[in-house]
């Protein structure tokens, strides 16, 4: 009687190799990730690059068609678009220097320990809670000349005898927004600093007291070196955002008066919504990512290496 | 248990009957109470979007459309309200994007650009079908025609003068205005009225905003300027930079404003006036009714701007529309609902509650307006009252305020001369004549 016997078929050789499915698998579960970038990031540069390439002023759409690069040369004989970028650079930096001085100095005195340091911590953070809107309606009053607080203050103490226009005067508007601003933006940075100074070791500075360092040489060769990685990050988040910023000045001032405060980012809002050019506004936003775009790698460059430090 | 049920039941009657009572209050200026049922299934849905320069508005608006919802059963109006700073932007691209309200109110100086657009609904031939239509001041229609046509109803309308405070003219012995004053006489009055040791000026001057530019060229056609004459711009004359010195001096040389007017838009000078840190400012009525809940009634009036060099003056003339859509869903219905607001009950309510003058003869000569101090100055510079030059063109309407209203700023801190300012002017509107 022969006997049966059952073959076990081969087993049948998959269409991927094993890395090529777990690479594969890898980029799927990228898939949702890059379409949220794609539609929310991606997308809107694209459109707004495609936009600048147009004439496209809402109020003729009679006129509406390709333009090439007219935007972007009206843009080098824009005097305002200079003068704007001008303004942009003094309002950063004016701002973000003055807030991380700030926000430093303020994160060295809560990281001591004293009674109610938590509600000063708290308290130091209200400015950076309360929306951006309110604190320029705030700060408007504040300075109103005509029956502001500050106003009234400086008269009472008899520092000044005439009403100053702060937000009224070109030669003060700059200053008092950005006032304003390093007000708004220090306890960003005391905030970040704070957490940079508390995960440095003690025995750091044990070690180095111990060696005779003094408090300025502590501060120095320790606090600085270790806090450098959160510097870098937070200066350069910092100066995009307040590169990009409008709400402050668009509620002080408008960017006036005659354009004293008027910076890139109002101009863009200006030519958006009061002219509906969103040909010449998408021009200037694609402008606004260059300019950002060179500061960041120059930025990183110059600073390449700290970020990595501690 | 039961109790406490029981009490709580009182209780929320009560609150019930309470909140009745006070909503009954709200409409006590309404002549016949909210009673007939709603009406029928399958009225139309009607949109309707309006600006709100102030909160105050918003109950009033809402008991009219919810009065027009009443009376008929064809249409449902559905009224949206946008902050007066983004109405025009929002509506804008509402048409852009092919979908606007039914109908909206906006004010005569954005009709052309919705023209230019061809968004608007050609209202001519029912306007002058329409019962009121003689009754309606011509200059009225005027606001309201572009290229012939009559593109929106004018549902009210006002004009320019020079509000002042009477209490402190008698306080510090001042004469008050006459009607046919001149420049110098307005110097003078400025001059008197300031006290900067109190912490008060003579002139609320305007720095922003559209109506900072409009107000200039009040005093610059009153020493014989125009704007366009001939189809060329001509605002850069010799008479309108002279009169333009004249009038920036008053915040330059004369420092008879409070140092706030560059940055002093609409907001700013109604309240300086209210808060008393300026003692005379110009507007148009609708602030009226504001002023009599700041400074009292009885303390203040209005008299029309002071007479140029040229013996000539103008009062700028314009009006708050009602202007429908031609890709609107319920063309019938907004009409039906504009004509409506123009109703002797509806628009007194509407103009009186706010200030504003009725564009209809009949409800204007009322004595409620004709008698009122505050009104007045308006009244008497009716006669000379145009409607803006700035309405010739559709292109002017967002350029003033983007690009003149900068460069007047420039002028008026002294980074460029008058007639730096007005050619500079002039080659923006020159650019924009479309």
């Amino acid at each position: 009687m022969a006997r049966e016997a059952t073959l076990v078929a081969p087993a049948a050789r998959p269409l991927l190799s094993r890395r090529a499915r777990e690479l594969l698998t890898g980029y799927l579960y990228l898939i949702p990730v890059i379409l949220a970038l794609g539609c929310t990031v991606l997308f809107p540069i694209l459109k707004a690059m495609h936009m600048s390439l147009y004439n496209h002023v809402l109020i003729r759409p009679q006129e509406y068609g390709y333009v090439g690069l007219a935007n972007y040369a009206r843009l080098l004989h824009d005097e305002t678009f200079w003068l704007s970028l001008w303004n942009s650079f003094l309002w950063v930096f004016g701002s973000v220097s003055f807030q991380f001085l700030g926000g430093f100095a303020a994160a060295l005195l809560l990281h001591q320990s004293f009674r109610g340091r938590a509600l000063v911590r708290t308290i130091t953070l209200l400015p950076w809670i309360i929306p951006g809107v309110v604190v320029a309606l705030i700060w408007e009053f504040i300075y109103q000349p005509n029956y502001g607080l500050l106003n009234d203050i400086l008269s009472r103490t008899g520092v000044m005898t005439e009403r100053v226009a702060w937000l009224a005067n070109p030669g003060l508007a700059m200053p008092a927004v950005i006032v304003t601003n390093i007000w708004r933006g220090m306890p960003f940075f005391a905030i970040m600093l704070l957490a940079g100074l508390q995960a440095i070791p003690g025995e750091l500075y044990e070690a180095a007291r111990v060696d005779g360092a003094s408090v300025f040489q502590r501060f120095c060769f320790i606090t600085l070196p270790m806090l450098k990685p959160i510097i870098v990050v937070a200066t350069a988040t910092r100066i995009v955002w307040t590169f990009n910023y409008a709400d402050l000045i668009f509620v002080m001032t408008s960017g006036g008066p005659a354009n004293a405060t008027q910076i890139t980012s109002t101009y863009t809002l200006l030519q958006a919504y009061s002219n509906l050019d969103f040909g010449y506004a998408a021009t200037l936003s694609v402008a606004l990512l260059l300019i950002m775009l060179v500061f960041t790698v120059f930025y990183l460059r110059i600073t390449r290496g700290l970020e990595g430090v501690a | 248990m039961n109790e406490h049920r029981i009490l709580s039941r009182r209780v929320l009657l009560k609150t019930m009957a309470a909140a009745g009572a006070i909503t009954a209050a709200q409409l006590k200026w309404w002549e016949e109470p909210l009673l007939r049922p709603r009406r029928a299934w399958g009225a139309a849905p009607v949109r309707f979007q309006f600006s709100v320069p102030e909160p105050k508005r918003n109950a009033l608006v809402d008991s009219l459309v919810q009065r027009f919802n009443q009376i008929q059963n064809d249409f449902e109006v559905k009224v949206e309200f946008v902050p007066q700073a983004q109405a025009r932007q929002k509506l804008i691209t509402s048409v852009a994007a092919g979908s606007p309200p039914d109908c909206c109110q906006i004010w005569d100086n954005w009709v052309g650009e919705f023209e230019g657009m061809g968004a608007l609904e050609d209202l001519t031939t029912k306007a002058k079908d329409w019962k009121h239509y003689k009754d309606v001041l011509p200059l009225a229609w005027q606001t309201v025609t572009v290229k012939n046509k009559i593109a929106s109803l004018p549902w009210v309308v006002t004009n320019d003068a020079l509000y002042y405070r009477t209490d402190r003219l008698k306080e510090y012995g001042i004469a008050p205005p006459k009607d046919d004053w001149g420049f110098d006489q307005f110097l003078a009055f400025t001059k008197a009225f300031t006290k900067t040791d109190k912490n008060q000026y003579g002139f609320g001057m305007r720095g922003q905003g559209t109506w900072a530019v409009l107000y200039a060229t009040e005093f610059m056609y009153a020493n014989g300027a125009q704007v366009l004459k001939d189809g060329k711009v001509v605002i850069n004359s010799r008479e309108a930079a002279e009169a333009l010195d004249w009038y920036l001096d008053l915040f330059r040389k004369h420092k008879v404003c409070p140092p706030s007017v560059p940055t002093d838009g609409w907001r700013g000078i109604v309240e300086g006036f209210g808060r008393g840190v300026t003692n005379t400012y110009i507007h148009n009525s609708g602030s009226a009714e504001e002023q009599k809940g700041f400074v009292g009634e009885q303390n203040f009036s209005t008299v029309p701007l002071p007479l140029g060099p040229a013996k000539k003056r103008n009062s700028f003339y314009f009006s708050e529309t009602l202007t429908a859509f031609n890709k609107g869903k319920s063309r019938e219905g907004a009409w039906r609902f504009m004509a409506w607001l123009m109703e002797d009950e509806p628009n007194l309510m509407y103009t009186k509650g706010l200030g504003l003058l009725p564009s209809r003869k009949t409800l204007f000569e009322r004595p409620e307006f004709m008698q009122d101090p505050a009104y007045r100055g308006f009244i008497k510079s009716f006669p000379f009252s145009i409607v803006s030059p700035y309405l010739a063109y559709a292109g002017w309407g967002g350029k003033i305020d983007s690009e003149g209203v900068p460069l007047f700023q420039q002028a008026l801190v002294g980074k460029l001369s008058s007639k730096e300012f007005l050619d500079k002017f002039a080659e923006v509107l020159t650019k924009n004549m479309s």
